[in-house]
């Protein structure tokens, strides 16, 4: 598929390896905040394309992970009510709370429905008016803008069977609360690409000059993974620290205005 | 959770005027996009989609950019 096939080739990783090697000088360890990018380091064995010096760092980046137990345990107790839908994305189903979780819940009787948008979890409100239906509104700041989007339509269309569990959670000040701790050695970071395509890279440059560090935006494929850890580790070689976009084919700088906007409205 | 994935824009859909709707292919698996947050988006565009919505159109000259980029670096390394 366009856009993705052509970031998944072999020479220009083995390329980017070569380039990485020639200009590393010391030990330096790099964290990538968004878990689809410890996925893909995974998954396509990037640190086999890495001198042994550099340690990945697998960040906070994942807000099934980050969730609060309270917030699962609620939906957990939500979910089982009669007369409730409770609709959710898939990933949050498995997640464990204090004493059960939603897959279990939906075993036991309960009406729990995964779907791939909140304007499903919408659609189901209207086809079942006798119901609550409620949408497990979590995420970082790449699915604020959608959640927030399935709100005000609920609204225009005077959708009342139809309410949220709001959990969303931003990433600048998770980077933040790592770098923060003085036990934390970090020397660069790929910041999440798909994060930074709604809000852009603004709130990096703060972050950036306050702890000196290289921060990368970067992209979810194999050769962006390796080409940002490349431009931190080239900032780092010339003792320079600056925010860079490896993911510039989809982040702006300004972010996507449309869905700041509309962060801004509801949350 | 924040996965989002590049598809293209088949065509745009008038039907509810508060919400602008599209079908968007990937790979040709075609479902419905939110194209709200994107409203520039054209049939042949391709849009960075996640959890139904569009986020941003993707950017062919930033993209063979890159691409450009890495060519070159493996060239470089052939050569060596």
């Amino acid at each position: 598929m366009k856009f993705i096939d052509e970031y998944r080739t072999k020479e220009p990783a083995l390329a980017l390896s070569e380039k990485i090697k020639s200009i590393i000088s010391e030990p330096v360890k790099i964290m990538e905040i968004c878990g689809g990018q410890t996925h893909t380091i995974l998954k396509y064995n990037i640190e086999e394309y890495l001198p042994k010096v550099v340690t990945l760092i697998h960040g906070p980046g994942c807000p099934v992970c980050v969730s609060p137990v309270s917030m699962i345990d609620r939906a957990i107790s939500l979910a089982g009510c009669k007369n409730v839908i409770f609709t959710s994305y898939g990933d949050m189903l498995r997640v464990p709370g204090s004493e059960s979780d939603l897959l279990r819940v939906k075993a036991e009787g309960g009406d729990i429905r995964m779907v791939y948008s909140p304007l499903d979890a919408l659609r189901i409100a209207k086809e079942n008016p006798s119901k609550k239906v409620i949408f497990f509104a979590i995420g970082f700041e790449t699915t604020a803008p959608a959640n927030a989007r399935a709100v005000l339509e609920a609204v225009r269309t005077n959708q009342r069977n139809f309410s949220v569990l709001c959990t969303q959670m931003l990433v600048p000040p998770a980077i933040e609360a790592v770098l923060g701790n003085p036990g934390v050695q970090i020397n660069g970071i790929l910041a999440a690409g798909h994060v930074c395509t709604v809000m852009g890279t603004r709130e990096y440059e703060v972050l950036s000059e306050k702890y000196r560090l290289p921060i990368v935006v970067t992209g979810f494929e194999p050769l962006d993974i390796l080409q940002g850890i490349y431009f931190v580790i080239k900032q780092l070689s010339e003792r320079k620290s600056f925010v860079e976009n490896q993911y510039s084919r989809a982040v702006k700088k300004e972010g996507n205005l449309h869905a700041k906007e509309i962060i801004n409205k509801v949350f | 959770m924040c996965l989002a994935v590049p598809g293209k824009v088949l065509s745009v859909e008038n039907k509810n005027e508060d919400l602008k709707m599209a079908k968007v292919s990937f790979g040709g698996i075609v479902k419905e996009v939110c194209l709200d947050f994107t409203p520039e988006a054209q049939p042949g565009d391709y849009v960075l989609v996640h959890v139904g919505f569009a986020l941003n159109v993707m950017n062919e000259e930033e993209a063979n950019e890159t691409l450009k980029l890495f060519a070159e670096l493996a060239e470089a390394d052939e050569r060596l």
